[in-house]
């Protein structure tokens, strides 16, 4: 059972834990998965996939998707590190505490990320790289600013889940809304990879991916467990409540995915 | 068959027509770019400069088939129409903008109404985002949203 925290309630001992299990996994395949598949299948599900869906990305299984993208590789690093209870943090990029320090993500924004655990000095490969480079990128700050908390409780007041045309032109979405205006920012507030295509590469794409998960759930909270939309299965070229999401197993739904009580973690 | 599978079966159909439309759109564009007097089709936004040490060139063949160079390296480009929520608080509008490898979270606005150089500041923003480096082979790959 993973119990969440914030990174800024994390012990020196948790941030190491969690970075060497990232490393082992970088270098160490376990259920079948390495670390560089998830890049590929980061890549893979953002375009439409050949059924003409989008699964990851301006789409209603955005939060979904990646709520099961981020469970499975916190199984994995728990298989790797042979700890049960390790668990993805969460970067709350409202708050003053930063995941860019020597003993966590590395102090370096910006440029080549080349020291720290995520350096080539310490196994830390670049893989797909769309900028032609050997070490992780960090651009912090330039291509756009944090979100505040006022835009956070913004987005979060958005009471209709998703609606048609369920892409990322629909304004009264708080899908939508939380992925451009706090999933997509942050992307771009961090830069270099993290603004890619390939932006798992960097491992501070999990915590940001973490916060926005949890942002989810805490609207599930408020406004319905059950709240997925499209509810029906008769939606063309999206997601719906009971339908499979590819990559993931037979059984990996929206619905299936709604409440995390049933998934494994909390968050603290 | 059940609603499922028929619905997969339109999928897979409508998946298919969008590819035909590539491969038509690439034989148009190579058409279009040498025509039988053999100079070179030019749009008068087509631009090819120097900023910050960097070689960007763009040429315009028509909507979601731009082409966009730096240092000679391609960068395949992804049309989509998105909301656009100004950092500025301005009022949201949806639009049309180009996403890439490299500013895959940050769609940057195509021409329309509003804006008649989108190619060019999308350039402007890759070399940016790029931070004094090349773009890789893999920037070069297309995919479809
Ligand atoms: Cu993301």
């Amino acid at each position: 059972m993973a119990v969440r925290k914030s990174i800024a309630d994390m012990t020196s001992a948790e941030k190491t834990a969690f970075a060497n299990a990232l490393r082992q996994f970088k270098t160490t395949p376990v259920n079948g998965r390495s670390y560089n598949s998830y890049i590929d299948q980061h890549i893979t599900y953002f375009a439409r996939t050949s059924d003409n869906i989008s699964h990851a990305h301006q789409s209603p299984s955005f939060f979904p998707w990646h709520r099961e993208y981020l469970r499975l590789l916190e199984f994995d690093l728990q298989t790797v590190s042979g700890n049960p209870n390790l668990f993805l943090p969460y970067w709350d990029w409202t708050g003053s505490v930063s995941p860019f320090t020597a003993d966590f993500c590395g102090a370096i924004t910006n440029g080549s990320v080349s020291s720290g655990n995520f350096s080539p000095n310490w196994g830390w490969s670049v893989y797909r790289s769309s900028i032609a480079t050997s070490f992780l990128q960090r651009r912090l700050g330039q291509n756009a600013s944090r979100p505040t908390a006022t835009t956070v409780n913004n987005v979060q007041s958005y009471s209709v889940y998703d609606q048609s045309p369920w892409n990322s032109t629909v304004s009264n979405s708080y899908r939508n809304r939380n992925e451009i205006e706090l999933h997509n920012r942050v992307h771009n507030y961090v830069g270099g990879h993290m603004g890619t295509r390939e932006a798992p590469n960097d491992p501070v794409f999990w915590l940001h991916h973490c916060n926005i998960d949890r942002l989810w759930w805490l609207w599930q909270q408020s406004r319905g467990i059950d709240t997925y939309q499209p509810r029906t299965g008769t939606t063309p070229g999206v997601i719906d409540n009971t339908e499979r999401m590819r990559p993931f197993a037979t059984g990996k739904t929206p619905s299936a995915l709604r409440d995390i009580t049933t998934l494994g973690y909390s968050y603290a | 068959m059940t609603d499922v599978k028929r619905r997969d079966v339109l999928r897979y159909s409508a998946a298919g027509a969008v590819t035909t439309a590539t491969a038509l759109y690439g034989v148009q564009a190579l058409t279009g770019s040498e025509p039988a007097e053999g100079k070179p089709r030019r749009d008068p936004r087509d631009f090819d400069e120097d900023y910050r040490g960097k070689r960007i060139r763009g040429r315009h063949f028509g909507r979601g088939r731009d082409e966009l160079h730096v240092n000679d390296r391609p960068l395949a480009l992804t049309e989509v129409s998105t909301l656009f929520v100004p950092e500025d608080g301005s009022e949201p509008y949806v639009a049309v903008g180009y996403i890439s490898a490299i500013n895959h979270y940050d769609p940057v606005e195509i021409d329309d109404a509003r804006t008649q150089d989108g190619l060019r500041r999308l350039g402007r923003r890759i070399v940016d985002r790029l931070n004094g480096l090349e773009l890789s082979a893999e920037a070069g790959k297309g995919h479809f949203h």
